[in-house]
């Protein structure tokens, strides 16, 4: 990465780029199931989330920052999702959006879903819910936000942070 | 129609109900099938033209239980065939080739509860992935989670 890698970044300037990149979120939607609708939903006009600078319905993967995925992941498209987070260009952040991608949820006994896209993903934010509201994908939009603001970029560009955001 | 096909299949229609919400439910020697398919196609009176689905039931002890159902787009009759296939390994005749709609809901029959479509052209799993083994929606098939994880809920799930 060059300079970034030699020298520790000044506070303004890390604070420049967090600044920039939090609230321009060109967003992947994965959507799977009911939850789709709810991020649809969430994209809107009442809940809006361009308000938040995340960007819908970015053309492809290779043009997209944050991948939502919403719905019930089943074992047989998890070779896609995985395919899609890899095109994703670094930084890259995934939303796990409902219960089905964070655990599972209802198919818990399922022969064929994935019982959570944590398994080959890493999520930065799980967002509860069966499905969701739209206001909870906004306030998990928030809680990333938060995330990326805090963050130094040298450590997520060598892929170090990969854990949940800290709730409440 | 009861008596027409008592008249041609005997006791190889071994239950018979011919007023279910308004369809007939017949139950066939899987050795018959295809003539009874045969038949409620092309019979003028009959014709149903127009495949619905298969799936199956698992009768546990008795086997596996191929229900087909077809309707007519002229006589608003249905028809709802029944196969008893025993055995570990059930066979049952295909039907694909008298109603081509036929041919990936048997794939489906196949893979979900491991009935061989004899005669059927191409069967490969339709909906599973390829490495998948088993064949999930049979009552014997074990849900590891499940293994893992007693039933959670207040009642018990009869089988």
């Amino acid at each position: 990465m060059g300079l970034m890698d030699r020298v520790p970044m000044p506070q303004p300037v890390k604070f420049i780029l967090n600044w920039g990149r939090r609230y321009s979120l060109w967003v992947m939607n994965f959507g799977l199931a009911c939850c789709a609708i709810e991020f649809i939903a969430a994209s809107t006009s009442k809940h809006d989330f361009i308000r938040l600078g995340v960007i819908p319905f970015a053309h492809g993967p290779r043009q997209a920052d944050l991948l939502i995925v919403a719905g019930t992941l089943t074992d047989k498209m998890a070779p896609a999702l995985k395919r899609v987070y890899d095109q994703i260009p670094d930084p890259k952040y995934v939303i796990s959006f409902g219960s089905c991608s964070n655990c599972g949820g209802p198919y818990w006994d399922s022969y064929s879903v994935t019982k959570g896209v944590d398994q080959f993903v890493p999520i930065d934010v799980y967002v509860p819910g069966c499905p969701p509201r739209p206001e909870a994908l906004l306030q998990g939009i928030v809680k990333l936000q938060e995330k990326i603001a805090g963050e130094d970029i040298r450590e997520k560009w060598s892929g170090k942070l990969t854990q949940p955001a800290p709730t409440g | 129609m009861a008596e027409r096909l008592r008249a041609q299949f005997g006791d190889d229609i071994a239950e018979l109900d011919d007023n279910n919400h308004g369809h007939v439910v017949a139950t066939v020697a899987p050795e018959r099938y295809r003539e009874l398919a045969l038949l409620v196609r092309d019979d003028p009176q009959i014709g149903c033209d127009f495949f619905d689905f298969t799936t199956a039931v698992d009768r546990k002890e008795a086997g596996y239980e191929v229900v087909t159902h077809v309707t007519s787009s002229h006589t608003a009759l249905g028809v709802r065939m029944k196969v008893l296939c025993a055995g570990e390994e059930p066979r049952c005749p295909s039907v694909a080739d008298i109603w081509p709609g036929a041919n990936w809901h048997e794939r489906e029959t196949w893979e979900m509860f491991g009935i061989v479509f004899e005669g059927h052209p191409h069967l490969v799993k339709l909906v599973l992935p390829e490495q998948f083994e088993g064949y999930p929606l049979r009552k014997s098939f074990e849900l590891m989670s499940r293994v893992a994880k007693p039933w959670p809920g207040d009642q018990e799930i009869p089988d």
